[in-house]
Order: C-alpha cells, then sequence, then structure tokens
C-alpha cells in the first residue's frame, strides 16, 4: 500500500527535514509514527498525501507514484485516503453532520448516498445524537471524531493521523484510539503519527522511531524503549 | 453533469453573496472602465458615420481660367471624364453659375445686380468615384487635374476631410490603448477581488482539496463569480451610456440641432454592445482565471 525508498527531503539551503527514510506498509497494517516534535513525521505524512514532493527517492501510495505524478491527478489520489489532524480542521460555521457531508459533496455523490453515509458513519463514531449541533458546541474529543468521520465517510482504504490524540486529555484518546483500533479490525490501513511514546507502548503494532528526519529504529510498538 | 453544474453555480452564488462588499467593488470598477471604453468607441463609431456620410457627398470643383476658349473646355471635358476615379464631369458655364447664385440667394438675388456672369468663372463639378472618395485617392484625382494647364484653382474641402481624418486617426489608436490599459486594469482588479474571496474562504477551499475535490469542482465556480461580475459590470456600462447619449442627444441646443440636422447621432449597434458585453465577461473570466493559477491549483 505504501513503499518509501530513500525518501530525502530537503527545504532551502541544505535543511535535511528527510533523509533516506525506506519503508513499506502492507493493507490492513497500522503503522505508528513517533519520534519527538519536529522529528519529520509531518513531514513524511505531507509527502503520503502529496502535500510535499520527496527531493530524492521514490514514494509510491496506493500504486499512485508521489513522485513523478501530475498537479491534475493529486485529488485522484487524495480520494483513496482519509486524513486526520492534530487541529481537526473542520468548518466551525456548519454543523457535523455539514462537516461530514461536505467530503462527499466535493466528490460528487448525490444528496440520498450523502445522506445515507453521513447517518451511518455517525453511528461508528457515537455521534448520532449531535448531528444538528454547531461544530462549537463540541468538546476537543468530539471533533477528533468528527474529523475522523469525515476522514473515512468516503471509505479510503488508507487512514493517515497526524497526532490525532495531541490536544485531548487521557479519557478522550482512549475514546479516540479505541475508534482506530475498530477501524484497523475491520481492515484499513492507519499510519498514526504521534510524539507520544507511552500512547505507542500501548499497542502491539509496528512503530517506527524517527528522529532529526532520519528513522532510528522499526519494531514492535509496545517494545520500542525510546522516550517521547 | 447536471448536479456538478447545479451545484457549482449554487456555490458561485453562495460566494458573491457572501463577499458581496469585494464584488460590488469589482463591479462597479467594471462598469467604469467599460463606460469610459464604450464611451470612446460612441464617439469614434459616430465620427466615423460622419466622416462617411460627409465623404459620399465630396465632390471636386475645378475653376478654369477665365479666358478658356470654349473648343478647349470641350476638349478638356473629355479628357477630365477619362480621367481614372472619375465617375461624371458637369460643366458651369458663367451663366449656369450666375443662376445657381441667384438661386441661392432667393429674395436677396438683387445684391447681384449689375454683376455680370463673366466675372464668374466657369467650372468643372467632378464626382469621383466611391473608392476614390477619401483624402489619399482624391488626392491622386486632383494631382491629376493640377497638370491641365486650363485649371486655375482645385476645392474639394480638403481641410475637412483631413482634419476628420486625423481625428479619427488619434482617436482610433487612442480608443485600443486605452482600451488596452483598462483591459489590464481590469483584469488586475478582477483577480484582487477573487483573492480577497478565495482568502475569506481558504479553510473550506483546502478541505476541499483535502478531501480530493477535483481541481474543476474548486475553480469552476470563481470562473463563474468572475464572469458574472463582468456580465454586470459590462451590462451596467452599456445602459449608462445609454442613458447618457439619451440625456446628450435630448438636450443639444437649437442651432447646433440644425447643423446637425442631416447627421444623426448614433448609438452604438446591437453586435458592437453584444460584443463589449461578452468582452466584459471574458474580461470577468480571465481575472479570475489568473487568481485561481495562483491560488486554487493543487501543489505538491
Amino acid at each position: 500500500m505504501i513503499q518509501m525508498s530513500h525518501v530525502c527531503k530537503i527545504y532551502g539551503n541544505q535543511i535535511y527535514a528527510l533523509s533516506d527514510i525506506t519503508f513499506e506498509v502492507s493493507p490492513g497494517e497500522f503503522v505508528f509514527i513517533t519520534g519527538p516534535g519536529g522529528s519529520g513525521k509531518t513531514t513524511l505524512l505531507r509527502i503520503l498525501f502529496c502535500v510535499e514532493r520527496p527531493t530524492e527517492g521514490e514514494a509510491v501510495v496506493n500504486d499512485f507514484h508521489i513522485t513523478q505524478a501530475g498537479f491534475k491527478k493529486i485529488h485522484l489520489l487524495r480520494r483513496t485516503i482519509g486524513i486526520v489532524f492534530q487541529d481537526v480542521k473542520l468548518l466551525r460555521d456548519r454543523t457535523v453532520a455539514e462537516n461530514i457531508a461536505f467530503a462527499l459533496e466535493v466528490t460528487g455523490h448525490r444528496p440520498g448516498e450523502i445522506k445515507r453515509k453521513v447517518s451511518e458513519i455517525l453511528g461508528q463514531v457515537g455521534l448520532q445524537q449531535r448531528e444538528r449541533d454547531s461544530i462549537l458546541a463540541l468538546s476537543a474529543g468530539e471533533r477528533q471524531r468528527v474529523a475522523i468521520a469525515r476522514a473515512l465517510v468516503n471509505d479510503p482504504p488508507l487512514l493517515l493521523a497526524d497526532e490525532p490524540t495531541g490536544n485531548l486529555d487521557a479519557e478522550m484518546t482512549a475514546d479516540v484510539m479505541r475508534i482506530f483500533m475498530d477501524l484497523h479490525c475491520k481492515g484499513t490501513t492507519i499510519l498514526f503519527a504521534t510524539h507520544d511514546a507511552g500512547l505507542v507502548r500501548q499497542y502491539p503494532h509496528r512503530a517506527l522511531w524517527i528522529s532529526e528526519g532520519r528513522m532510528r529504529e522499526e519494531g514492535v510498538a509496545n517494545e520500542v524503549k525510546r522516550e517521547g | 453533469m447536471i448536479l456538478f453544474f447545479r451545484d457549482v453555480m449554487k456555490r458561485a452564488f453562495h460566494n458573491m453573496h457572501g463577499n458581496l462588499f469585494p464584488n460590488l467593488i469589482t463591479i462597479g470598477v467594471i462598469g467604469i472602465s467599460m463606460l469610459i471604453f464604450s464611451a470612446f468607441s460612441l464617439i469614434a463609431f459616430n465620427l466615423s458615420a460622419f466622416l462617411k456620410i460627409w465623404e459620399d457627398k465630396i465632390e471636386v470643383l475645378a475653376y478654369l481660367k477665365r479666358e478658356t476658349p470654349l473648343t478647349e473646355v470641350e476638349a478638356l471635358l473629355k479628357k477630365v471624364r477619362l480621367l481614372e476615379g472619375v465617375e461624371k464631369v458637369n460643366y458651369v458655364s458663367p451663366f449656369d453659375a450666375m443662376a445657381f447664385m441667384e438661386n441661392r440667394l432667393g429674395s436677396q438675388r438683387n445684391l447681384l445686380e449689375g454683376i455680370k456672369p463673366a466675372i464668374l468663372p466657369p467650372s468643372f463639378e467632378i464626382q469621383v468615384r466611391k473608392d476614390y472618395r477619401n483624402t489619399t485617392r482624391i488626392n491622386e484625382v486632383v494631382s491629376r487635374l493640377k497638370q491641365f494647364s486650363q485649371i486655375e484653382e482645385i476645392q474639394y474641402g480638403q481641410e475637412w476631410v483631413e482634419t476628420f481624418s486625423v481625428l479619427l486617426h488619434i482617436l482610433r489608436p487612442t480608443q485600443w490603448i486605452l482600451g488596452g490599459v483598462l483591459l489590464i486594469a481590469m483584469i488586475f482588479l478582477v483577480s484582487l477581488t477573487l483573492q480577497l474571496t478565495i482568502s475569506s474562504r481558504w479553510e473550506e477551499i483546502e478541505i476541499m482539496k483535502m478531501m480530493g475535490a477535483s481541481p474543476a469542482f474548486i475553480q469552476i465556480p470563481f470562473y463563474i463569480e468572475g464572469m458574472v461580475q463582468g456580465l454586470i459590470g459590462g451590462g451596467l456600462a452599456v445602459l449608462l451610456l445609454l442613458l447618457l447619449h439619451q440625456v446628450f442627444f435630448l438636450n443639444i441646443p437649437l442651432p447646433i440641432q440644425t447643423w446637425l440636422a442631416e447627421i444623426p447621432i448614433l448609438f452604438l449597434p446591437w453586435k458592437t454592445i453584444l460584443w463589449m458585453i461578452l468582452g466584459a465577461i471574458f474580461l470577468g473570466f480571465f481575472g479570475s482565471f489568473v487568481a485561481s493559477v495562483r491560488f486554487l491549483k493543487y501543489r505538491g
């Protein structure tokens, strides 16, 4: 599903954000990307989401060659990827349902289909009762669940999450992680970036440790010893 | 497709409604620019029409020397009729000229008492072919006429023709230069307004890109917005020009009205109006295209 081979990202005058990153992710895998703040986790996700291009190396996501792809095809890649950010990026002037429906509207779904899918996904993230509430009326954890619902509503085979629990307390983090684990069980491939090594150690999934733009260690998450 | 178009239109009008002030400013600027351009076009059009009417009436008067014998006049008449560009030649004898003057003076013909026709020179009234009724070609006929020694003086209203031609030659490039400057200004302003609209909706556009909206889905509403701005601005300019034209036409002082009796002050033909409005729509589109290239494209 993801193949990265000797990927480097250099900004300006020899500032290496990423250096010689090589790894693969198979369909259905849950992979943590962990490391301290500024280590290159977000840059890595931005490359996978085609917001940035690698300066060197090769990156392939869902058979889409990021290094070579034209700008006109980026949207086709993005339709196969769901993305969740720490700062949720929801439209504050719209309701929960409208925010999720927006992801379907922009990809050309019909109104009836949109209604059905929104209702289904709200059930999955446990927000059926908040459908008509404004985003501003939600807690941070609920907002993150809306963001996850929006990322998933197009049924993408791959979900990228960039510090989705970064702003949440322990209880809300547990709630959100439960949703991610459920999705993983249903077969969605997940790449989960977090600086929280403690969180990573709680799960028996593969983890890639990145520091100063280099991949330092790879192993099962609850065996990674480094502190975040 | 219908659903896509409906959604795109809905979003375009939603964008315009949500950013009413910058949109009104752009419509106003397009309107003023188009008004200036169309006013210049109207003046140029009327001057052209006037010149055309005037050119149609152009004839050359060749005054012969008084001592020219009639036999020579006869031969000269034949030669002039054969000149290239000449359509018709009338010989006007001193007696004909006197009769013409008496006729023109009407009740004041007694002013001519005691004047003998012999003091008036005989002349040829020469009508030139239609394609010769312009300053360049009429001069060809005049220079050929000047080669005849029996001809003393030639008149063809050259000053008027030349003045109008010069005026028209200045006005036409000015119209296009002005049009060009206004065009750049309009593209810049439409593009600037759309940048404001885009920045006010930046979050929404970013989310659209994140969700994989097609470039057409993101860009087309902005193109429509620019085109609607052009349509309204262009339409308003034409309406305002029509109003000014009517006000100007209805309030011309009486002496000028009499002078202009044969020269109607025309409004722009509907085809020109249509082209102007289409031009304004295209400008609106182009302005939004410039803004979209800079701000709406997927980058990576």
